[in-house]
């Protein structure tokens, strides 16, 4: 295999979530979309950062001898703090973080290594009808690499999905489609001024690969994010859409927490840190008005 | 067409069911005041703290022992003990405790092995399996056929064709037989007893039939399912009396018979059948199991009765334990209400995997008809009931003493290298194995004539016909198995002492000694760079190419020779039960960052906490490590897997659980002890046991209720659980 290069942050196998059967999910770093309740923030940066752990540090104070960036420093209260904008994420800091008070996210890969971790489980794909997903961040972004993996998975006769937000080139889809079997396809807001204010960026480009991919026959697993205060008044204008893009099924994925203490280790601010998770009659109503459109809905 | 419908209990039955639950957990209370913790199942008796029982030692050194001793004092202890009979059981009778709690049943001190090979086990921290007892299994149908005349009509007609010089064994056995019978009749009295006193027409009525049945069984063979029940709950009170047995059988198949011909005389519905085997669960928690390949591999042994038995254990909610031996053809229906139960509330089973069970049996020269019917009947072990003397899980040859003593060596040595400590990890793990196999051919020598398996002899192909116990030529196969711990400690010590000294120069052999002499107090720093290291079960790493090269050797010195005097046939095996604190509480420090006395690794298993870096955790990670490293020939090393209830209940959690299942079996996996959790129950149970007395846990190869355990065995559990996640 010719060697091609990406950056990961996490091989996650037995994804029982990100598709059918029991699945090896790949996680990119990297994505053009920084949606509000993003709970992998750890993957939004293209390149490598570090998550920081203070309950963990031990004070040996290793990671100020190597770091020559001065991105550690010593707050006058004895604090160790981060200057973020400093760092430059060669990661020597972690490398010497035998506490795991420091910890890498994101790490350059060749497609053969990752090649390697995803064919250890192909036997329970294949006792399970499961496969490979690469997700991320936006695993299209990398789209060689990407291309790379997804062709020497088909080779191996391994199931594909792409997990995507779709906001990337038309050209993208189109290199990817013949070896994809399956694309999770993320449906955040209808409206394309309610999704710049949730994600950042318009949905057009979005919508048109999305409507695009659905002419082409490709198979769609419809992902859609449900943050009741946030795009809850869109449900009814997505399931519009999705009546006429007939995905074989929509998951409504309620908003849950699970992504909190990342942001304190990245020290970000969670911007949904006052949202609460979804009650069962919230998500339920959601489906209900999806299946009342048609779509084969469940919830996540 | 097979039905496998769920029963739909009655109220009478359910009410019954849901009275022995709720007395099981005051029983567990009472126990818990009184004993304390019990590491093990439930174990199901009933204590009488104020049972007295006269010991008669019968050896000057003060102990019982030999078969006259042992069969009178058993005789006498099943006479005198208390008749328990519950009045919502399907049957009578419970044991109380073991007889060796009242009776010093020993090894006679000059039957006992050389001085200098206690020595060596106290060296090592060796349990050397010598004077082991049980770990076998009978064939629970030379019972059933019988009956407790019949075993004595047995023993009475072979007395008198082999007539022996000493007929010790027949006395003996005479004596368990009588013992038994007497012991029913005194059940049959109490249930009477009660009978008369109780005003309630049904339990009335129960308590009769309890005492007729009983009646009939003193002398006769069961007719019924539900007399074959009692006779069931019978042999497992008495061999639970004598050394805490715990075997049963194929219980789907052995009960079938019963079950169909009581259904087609309509005396029999399927939600009595389920009271019956909530009442043998009551009664105790013997293992046995359920489904699995006929001898010609042919057919599934799935039934109908195994779909009840499942109903039971879901009805009655309480440790059971039952696997489920798992093949390409096993019944999905079967399998997936069995993954169903344990996600909804615990009550589940284990899973035996037929091929590296089955194919590993074949290796030890076995043919593959006979190696489909060895069976799991222990904890983690297997046994060709009725035919096998496995003598398994009584040994426990820890490698972490072998790697201490290396380490010692090579201190002293101008070249130190982790090629010259291997070698010297070689030579120790012979020494422990060697003294093992010896203390196996005294054990061959001396079992039968100080404490012979009086239980197991009645129930099994040989012992009675030919007046031998079973450990010395009473059955044609004599298995002696070794099981092997800390795999995942000591690969992980070697990979750390690789990649940090030899690979990476980040510290040198005298600090790593400084710091394990110091049990790495004021070398913190140095704990966590030994510690945090790609560990066994990472994909690629150094420890896993350890792991595999130690197992290698550790099962070529129990394979390459039988025991040096008798020859006796050796399996291999890795398991620690879930003893890996009490292994762990006589080792000093290791490499691998572990602290002194801290618990060692368990079975081939990965330690919690092993995966890292951008392969994070997963079920199928730490199958593919345990698949990977097994021994080989026949016994289980033991997959544990606490899974999150909440990922399983989604859509496609179960189905991705099968998979998993029936993909660990062919990567030559032996068993799978499943757990489903939640984290935050789990953390309550073990902040006060008391708030959750009904959690059910698989522990290792055994399920018990979580509130029992010792704290060290709840925080296994914990340890497990949580590594997962964080």
């Amino acid at each position: 295999m010719e060697i091609c290069y990406g950056n990961i942050f996490n091989i996650q196998r037995f994804s029982v979530h990100d598709g059918p059967g029991a699945r090896t999910t790949v996680f990119f770093k990297g994505c053009n979309l920084h949606c509000v309740w993003c709970h992998n923030p750890e993957s939004i940066p293209s390149k490598a950062v570090i998550e920081f752990y203070p309950q963990k540090c031990i004070g040996c104070g290793e990671c100020f001898k190597v770091c020559t960036h001065k991105v550690h420093l010593i707050a006058p209260d004895g604090d160790h703090l981060i200057d973020r904008q400093a760092c430059e994420g060669c990661l020597t800091c972690t490398d010497t973080c035998y506490a795991g008070a420091l910890a890498p996210v994101g790490r350059k890969v060749t497609a053969e290594y990752v090649v390697k971790q995803i064919e250890t489980d192909i036997p329970y794909y294949q006792s399970s009808g499961g496969g490979v997903t690469f997700s991320g961040g936006e695993a299209m972004l990398q789209i060689e690499f990407l291309s790379k993996l997804l062709t020497e998975c088909r080779k191996k006769g391994i199931h594909t999905a792409v997990d995507t937000a779709g906001n990337v080139p038309r050209e993208y889809f189109e290199k990817i489609l013949p070896v994809t079997d399956l694309f999770l396809f993320d449906v955040k807001a209808a409206d394309s001024e309610v999704h710049k204010m949730l994600t950042g960026v318009h949905n057009e480009r979005i919508l048109s690969n999305l409507y695009w991919l659905a002419d082409q026959g490709a198979r769609i697993f419809v992902r859609i994010p449900f943050v009741p205060s946030r795009n809850g008044s869109e449900m009814e204008a997505i399931a519009d859409i999705l009546s006429e893009i007939k995905p074989e099924l929509a998951e409504v994925i309620p908003y849950h927490k699970l992504g909190a203490a990342k942001y304190a280790a990245l020290g970000l601010i969670d911007q949904c840190h006052d949202e609460s998770t979804p009650s069962d009659e919230e998500v339920e109503e959601v489906l209900t008005i999806l299946k009342n459109a048609g779509v084969n809905a469940r919830k996540s | 067409m097979l039905d496998t419908s769920k029963v739909v209990l009655s109220p009478l039955y359910r009410d019954r069911i849901n009275g022995l639950h709720e007395d099981k957990l005051k029983i567990n209370d009472i126990k818990m005041k009184l004993i304390g913790h019990l590491n093990f199942d439930d174990w199901g008796f009933v204590y009488y703290p104020d049972f007295k029982f006269e010991a008669r030692p019968n050896h000057p050194s003060g102990i019982v022992c030999g078969y006259r001793a042992i069969g009178e004092h058993i005789r006498r202890f099943m006479h005198e003990m208390p008749k328990y009979v519950n009045v919502n059981s399907a049957l009578g009778g419970a044991w109380i405790k073991p007889i060796t709690d009242y009776v010093n049943i020993g090894i006679a001190p000059e039957d006992d092995v050389p001085k200098e090979l206690k020595e060596c086990w106290h060296k090592y921290h060796t349990y050397p399996g010598f004077a082991g007892m049980n770990h076998c299994a009978g064939d629970i149908n030379i019972g059933l056929e019988l009956g407790w005349g019949g075993l004595l009509k047995k023993l009475r007609y072979y007395r008198e064709l082999n007539n022996p010089a000493d007929p010790a064994f027949y006395d003996g056995e005479e004596d368990v037989v009588l013992g038994m019978q007497e012991w029913i009749a005194g059940v049959s009295k109490e249930a009477r007893r009660m009978a008369a006193e109780e005003t309630d027409p049904d339990k009335h009525q129960n308590l009769i039939e309890i005492a007729e049945m009983n009646e009939w069984l003193i002398e006769n063979p069961p007719r019924t399912l539900r007399e074959a029940c009692q006779f069931i709950a019978h042999f497992q009170t008495l061999d639970r009396t004598y050394y805490v047995g715990g075997a049963l059988d194929q219980l789907d198949e052995k009960l079938r018979p019963y079950y169909e011909r009581d259904v087609a005389a309509g005396i029999l519905t399927d939600d009595m059948a389920v009271w019956y085997i909530a009442s043998v669960f009551f009664n105790d928690t013997h293992y046995s199991q359920i489904a699995g390949l006929t001898p010609d591999g042919s057919r599934d042994l799935t039934s109908r009765m195994s779909f009840i038995i499942l109903d039971a254990m879901h009805a009655i909610k309480i440790p059971v334990n039952i696997a489920i031996r798992v093949h390409d053809g096993v019944n999905k229906e079967l399998l997936r209400r069995s993954l169903e139960y344990t996600v909804e509330d615990g009550t589940g089973v284990d899973y035996s995997c037929n091929i590296g069970i089955e194919q590993g049996y074949k290796k030890n020269g076995y043919p593959e008809g006979l190696a489909r019917t060895r069976i799991k009947v222990g904890c983690n072990w297997c046994c060709v009931c009725g035919h096998e003397y496995p003598l398994q899980d009584v040994t426990r040859a820890n490698m972490g003493f072998a790697l201490y003593w290396a380490l010692q060596d090579i201190r002293n040595e101008s070249e130190r290298s982790t090629a010259r400590l291997f070698e010297l990890f070689c030579k120790h793990t012979q020494i422990i194995v060697d003294s093992i196999k010896q203390g196996y051919d005294r054990h061959y020598e001396i079992m039968g004539r100080n404490r012979p398996e009086v239980v197991y002899n009645l129930f099994m192909y040989g012992p009675v016909e030919r007046g031998l116990n079973c450990s010395e030529g009473g059955v044609d196969i004599l298995n002696f198995n070794i099981d092997g711990v800390a795999l995942a400690t000591v690969a992980d010590s070697f990979a750390a002492i690789e990649q940090r000294i030899e690979k990476e120069g980040r510290i040198t052999w005298d600090q790593m000694f400084e710091a394990l002499d110091a049990n790495y107090e004021g070398y913190e720093n140095i704990r966590l760079m030994m510690k945090n290291i790609n560990r066994f079960g990472s994909p690629d790493s150094l420890a896993e190419d350890w792991a595999y090269k130690i197992r290698d050797f550790y099962v070529w010195a129990c394979k390459h020779e039988g025991t040096p005097k008798h020859h006796l046939m050796i399996i291999p095996g890795l398991f620690s039960h879930g003893t890996v604190a009490e292994l762990g509480a006589r080792l000093p420090a290791t490499p691998n960052g572990r602290k002194n006395y801290e618990p060692i690794s368990h079975s081939n298993e990965p330690d919690p906490g092993f995966a890292a870096g951008i392969n994070t955790f997963a079920p199928t990670l730490k199958a593919n490590a345990v698949a990977q490293a097994q021994p080989g020939f026949g016994n289980s090393a033991p997959l544990h897997l606490d899974i999150d209830t909440d990922m399983l209940s989604k859509e496609g959690g179960i189905d991705a659980l099968i998979a998993l299942i029936h993909t660990h079996n062919h990567m030559g996996g032996t068993l799978i002890n499943l757990n489903c959790l939640t984290e935050k129950k789990l953390l309550e149970a073990h902040e006060d046991p008391s708030k959750h007395p009904d959690l059910l846990v698989r522990v290792t190869g055994y399920s018990a209720f979580f509130a029992s355990l010792s704290k060290d065995y709840r925080q296994q559990i914990i340890d497990r659980f949580l590594s997962k996640k964080y």
